[in-house]
């Protein structure tokens, strides 16, 4: 029998008076992509560090591999790759050499060249010194170290954080063919948009609980806003079309009739209605967008990146 | 394995610290230097030059030792590279262990580099004391090592460089700069609360004045130099000292992994 890539039970972790992840109980299947959401503080990066044995938690196990984090990390940590929050890299030593580095701790046996070119650091830049790298490169750098000995699991956290657009479609890439290999993933982030686009299943945590946890098409379907489907016309109906239970705010504009369903068979309900009183020569059919369902759970405004929602401090 | 890794891994990103580089010159280059000026502008014999050369390595040496080992581990907390580490098979003991080789070779580097170029001036001008080359930089590098597992130890139970920092030049102060004073003050409470009388000095008393490395490593040259090599008295012996400095080697280190290991890594 396969063991769950990770389980979670019952974690808590608490600094002084705060509580920052609270009875936490979660299981992650072998060979899903799993992606663990949640504004920042709701308490992603403190389970990592309970699941990486960088801190120890208060109560609860956790384990991933069917090992024990902490009393079987050695071996387990032979086993996964890690993109952890606030790393940082040997300023003096080349990108390359961190690599060799990784490849000697972990036994492996990969070439250095082939994870460099996987990730897309050149064979010039990884011989310069990783303290003249950009955000970018270091973390491209850290993807390739976290990839070495074709770990059975991956573990990155806020993976995309100083990646450019490329450099964030490069690395849903990258997730997906470990994943093709049989890798589970698992990687938090802020940005639904990252999340979205490769997890099979998502979680939410929010002030140290998961508010939720499912796949993201059955997450979308719980939610009441249902598709937004607009249908051209080229002259207005004649009145709203009626009847239609699953249906809701319907707006008849310039050339259009709009109407949210909530069901799939509504948009075809909806459909058929309007042809009645008028021509559709269009159809546009928009699924509510994950930053809705994340508001809704978090109860955080739409642009749920904080980071741009935070103006940051700027250093004198 | 890992522990070897590490210890290579420390070498190649420490060893190529330029301000590393500069603080060994710094004391290097004054300590042979002085004692150059000295060999020439005196008619001492070489066991005295060499003697007041000790005594230049063992003020200047301890913070060397200490700078060079202090962030050893807090750098690595502070910069995030502890995470990546720690992220790999690598468990904290093994980081605190190839930290704590890779500091001691860096620190025996400097000092028999410093100490054989001190020990060579000593014997060119004076053409004597050749017997002495030896005693010389071993204890010097015995006690470079000891001030390297106390900031090793220093470093690991930090939880931040800049505190590791202050506890380090603290230890320094307390057991180099101050220790003279921070000594008397200590024999004259043993006074004060009848543990010792003014005739002859108690041994327990003795042996605190040869806790520091430092102490240890002159009273230990002291021995040979005079010849005391093999004496019953363990205070004016050989042995003792260098059990001392051994116990400085190992101890704080081995307190600082308590900590270490409990440490949230956040």
């Amino acid at each position: 029998m396969t063991h769950p890539a990770i389980e979670v039970t019952d974690l808590t972790k608490r600094f002084g008076d705060v509580t920052a992840v609270d009875g936490l109980d979660l299981t992650v299947e072998a060979g899903e992509v799993f992606g663990f959401l949640g504004p920042n503080g709701a308490g992603k990066s403190t389970t990592i560090n309970v699941l990486l044995d960088f801190a120890r938690p208060t109560a609860g196990t956790a384990s991933m591999l069917g090992l024990e984090v902490h009393a079987d990390r050695e071996e387990l940590h032979r086993r996964i790759g890690v993109v952890p929050e606030n790393y940082g890299l040997y300023d003096r030593l080349s990108g390359r050499r961190h690599l060799e580095l990784a490849i000697e701790l972990k036994n492996a046996t990969d070439d250095p060249s082939v994870l460099l070119e996987r990730v897309g650091l050149s064979t010039e830049a990884a011989q310069r010194p990783a303290g003249e790298y950009s955000t970018g490169m270091a973390q491209r750098l850290a993807l390739a170290v976290a990839l070495v000995g074709s770990p059975d699991l991956l573990i990155l956290d806020e993976p995309t954080s100083g990646l450019d657009p490329n450099g964030a479609r490069e690395l849903r890439e990258i997730i997906l063919t470990e994943n093709d290999r049989g890798a589970t993933v698992f990687f938090s982030s802020h940005i639904l948009e990252q999340v979205e686009a490769v997890a099979d299943r998502v979680g939410i945590l929010q002030d140290g609980q998961l508010v939720a946890l499912d796949t993201i098409e059955r997450l979308r379907r719980q939610l009441d806003s249902g598709a937004r489907v607009t249908l051209e016309v080229p002259r207005a109906p004649d009145h709203e079309p009626t009847g239609l239970p699953n249906v809701r705010d319907v707006e008849i504009g310039d050339g259009v009739v709009e109407g949210t369903c909530l069901e799939p068979t509504a948009k075809l309900e909806f459909i058929d209605r309007v042809r009645e009183t008028t021509t559709v020569t269009d159809v546009r059919i928009e699924a509510s967008s994950l930053e809705e369902l994340f508001a809704s759970y978090t109860g955080a405004d739409s642009s749920a990146d904080s980071d741009t929602a935070t103006p940051k401090e700027v250093g004198a | 394995m890992s522990v070897t890794s590490i210890v290579r891994k420390d070498l190649a990103d420490a060893g190529r610290s330029k301000m590393l580089w500069a603080v060994v010159i710094l004391v290097v280059l004054p300590t042979a230097g002085a004692t150059g000026l000295l060999a020439v502008s005196t008619d001492e014999a070489a066991p005295k030059v060499f003697t007041l050369a000790f005594q230049l390595g063992i003020a200047t040496l301890p913070i060397v030792a200490l700078l060079l080992a202090k962030g050893a581990i807090t750098g690595e907390r502070d910069s995030g590279s502890l995470r990546l580490l720690l992220g790999l098979p690598p468990a904290r003991r093994d980081v605190l262990l190839g930290k704590l080789v890779g500091r001691t070779v860096l620190m025996l580097i400097a000092t028999l580099m410093g100490g054989l170029v001190t020990a060579l001036v000593v014997v060119a001008l004076l053409g004597s004391g050749v017997t002495l080359v030896m005693p010389f930089v071993g204890l010097l590098g015995l006690m470079g090592l000891a001030f390297v597992g106390l900031g090793i130890g220093i470093s690991a139970a930090s939880a931040s460089d800049t505190r590791a920092t202050v506890v380090a030049v603290g230890a320094y102060m307390l057991l180099v700069a101050l220790w003279n004073l921070l000594y008397s003050g200590i024999q004259r409470a043993a006074a004060a609360v009848g543990l010792a009388d003014g005739a002859a000095q108690p041994g327990w008393l003795d042996l605190v004045g040869i806790v520091p490395p430092n102490r240890a490593a002159a009273v230990a040259f002291d021995a040979i130099v005079s010849g005391r090599t093999f004496v019953v008295d363990p205070i004016g012996s050989l042995w003792l000292p260098v059990v001392i400095m051994i116990a400085w080697l190992i101890i704080p280190a081995a307190v600082g992994y308590r900590q270490f290991r409990a440490a949230d890594l956040g």
